[in-house]
């Protein structure tokens, strides 16, 4: 560290992480559309286009059904700020905590990302629209199976590392030499299917389609529109990649970021970041492209396995050979 | 607890190993024939990729000669036979488990945790031996126990016989690289035989009755 360069104040870096976030959010959802409509031989929309819809529905009215109470309005807002704070408790651009980094464990995080889906799903049981119900009570019993998964990994994290901060966590993989253990690569695994499941990927949703009856995550913003739906919208991207990152840069892949708060260093970790978010959103899309969806009554087998390696991931930690 | 730490050679070997685990899971789940054979390849290019790794890292120039056997056998060769042998028969689905899909991968979970309690309390300890990567191979040879016993079609028998193999493979890698490569040709070879016979196997059964279902087998009873 070469003495007398100018950093950045962690403050500010702290708001840089939350505008890397929802800035970036839309650019990736925008380049993962891109390739998958490239990968089945269409034109696909331009990578820009999340923006674009973003700014359209801004300028339309929010139309609110008469039976809807204020919280059909609000949860959008709770949604999205849910998704502001998140970025505040894990490593997007930097090694060291910042100033609110430990103000929630990975636990918290995963409380504050919960809390963003049930004001959703709540929105949803308000419109009463019988499809946006479908949808929040599909979601509601998917997130309880995907719940122990997420469990299971925070476990393994703890076992690791011996706190449950994120934070901690991307250091140790940092450190080369503890890079690669069988329990860390299962845990990597069965938090990279928890993505597929929370992110609506294909062997579980698809997102494209228009049909309601196959839908989960979709169905529910069904009935809103106007900014209210730019909202659900610009917070689901965000939430997508809240999740990339944790999987990027805590379990997978915890470089490029800074380390001393340096300009350049920073920016470089902001690239780095949305570098790494669309490498990751290419295998989504690939894997979209490869498999089929499953049927609905199958979903929770599919979240069986995840549990399973997750298990097999704390397993390793307690009865595998030292 | 103190928290082992692995050396970043036994590491990779690690998630190799682990990766044929999951690859292992994955052959109990699916439930096409041809996804078998695919998911064994891919089983036996991270075979192929630890032998890679083993022989790098020890020195051992004929472990290379051996990498490059098994991948031109079991990635390339079986393979490809059993993808002809399934063109001929024309049967897509695999036979059906005896039990469902979440049961037998409960079912596969404790088996392998009891694969990881075996190893874990021989209490050997040696800078030499990487227990882990023992422990995942005697997980995986657990498991593919699991896909015979379970499944009940001759090719997901065969193709479970298979990674069996490749879970002794990735014991005998680790424990004893050294090994003559006479010997761990001799493997090969067996596995050759296997696939020979297998495939006589497939052929016939599927020639007599239509099917590849083994529960046919049982009416043969005196």
């Amino acid at each position: 560290m070469t003495p007398g360069f100018a950093v950045v104040a962690p403050k500010a870096v702290q708001a840089l992480q939350v505008l890397t976030i929802v800035v970036g959010a839309p650019l990736v959802s925008g380049v993962i559309s891109h390739v998958e409509a490239r990968l089945q031989g269409r034109r696909g929309p331009r990578i820009l286009q999340p923006y674009y819809d973003l700014a359209k529905l801004f300028r339309k009215e929010t139309l609110v059904t008469d039976e809807s109470s204020w919280v059909f309005l609000a949860a959008p807002v709770v949604a999205f700020s849910c998704y502001l704070i998140v970025p505040l408790l894990i490593p997007v651009l930097t090694t060291y905590p910042l100033p609110l980094g430990y103000m929630g464990d990975i636990l918290g995080g995963g409380f504050v990302l919960a809390l963003g889906g049930f004001s959703v799903a709540l929105a949803a049981a308000e419109s009463g629209a019988p499809y946006a119900q479908l949808g929040a009570s599909r979601a509601m019993t998917f997130g309880a199976l995907v719940e122990p998964t997420i469990l299971f990994v925070v476990f393994v994290v703890g076992l690791i590392t011996s706190t449950d901060l994120p934070y901690a966590l991307a250091g140790t993989v940092r450190s080369s030499s503890e890079i690669v253990r069988p329990g860390h690569v299962l845990a990597a695994v069965a938090f990279f299917l928890v993505v597929l499941v929370d992110t609506g990927r294909i062997p579980v949703e698809t997102h494209t389609g228009t049909l309601e009856l196959g839908m989960i995550d979709e169905a529910r913003t069904l009935e809103h529109s106007g900014p209210a739906l730019a909202l659900l919208q610009w917070g689901s991207a965000m939430k997508q990649l809240v999740l990339y990152t944790i999987l990027i840069n805590v379990f997978v892949a915890p470089f490029g970021l800074s380390s001393n708060g340096a300009p350049g260093s920073v920016v470089g970790a902001i690239g780095a970041l949305l570098g790494k978010a669309v490498l990751l959103g290419l295998v989504f899309a690939v894997i979209d492209n490869l498999f089929a969806k499953l049927r609905l009554y199958k979903i929770p087998e599919f979240l069986a396995a995840a549990f399973g390696i997750a298990v097999l991931a704390v397993v390793v930690f307690y009865v595998g050979p030292a | 607890m103190p928290v082992h730490v692995p050396s970043t050679t036994a590491g990779v070997e690690d998630v190799v190993a682990v990766l044929v685990l999951l690859t292992e899971f994955a052959m109990l789940r699916g439930p096409l024939l041809r996804s078998q054979v695919r998911l064994y390849a891919f089983q036996s290019l991270a075979v192929s990729v630890l032998a890679v790794v083993v022989a790098a890292t020890r020195h051992l120039a004929d472990i290379y000669a051996l990498a490059g056997l098994s991948f031109v056998l079991k990635v390339v060769i079986v393979p490809a036979v059993m993808t002809r042998l399934l063109r001929d028969v024309d049967v897509d689905l695999a036979g059906s488990s005896k039990l469902g899909v979440a049961s037998s991968m409960l079912v596969a979970l404790a088996v392998s945790v009891f694969g990881f309690f075996a190893v874990g309390s021989l209490h050997v300890h040696s800078s030499l031996l990487p227990s882990t990567t023992l422990a995942v191979a005697s997980a995986v040879v657990l498991v593919a126990f699991v896909l015979i016993v379970l499944r009940s079609d001759v090719v997901s028998q065969a193709m479970g016989f298979f990674s069996l193999e490749n879970g002794v493979s990735i014991a005998g890698l680790v424990i004893a690289a050294g090994l003559p490569l006479v010997v761990e040709t001799t493997f090969l070879f067996d596995l050759l035989v296997a696939v020979v016979a297998f495939g006589i196997i497939i052929r016939v059964h599927h020639g007599r009755s239509r099917t590849l279902s083994t529960d046919e087998l049982d009416r043969l009873r005196g």
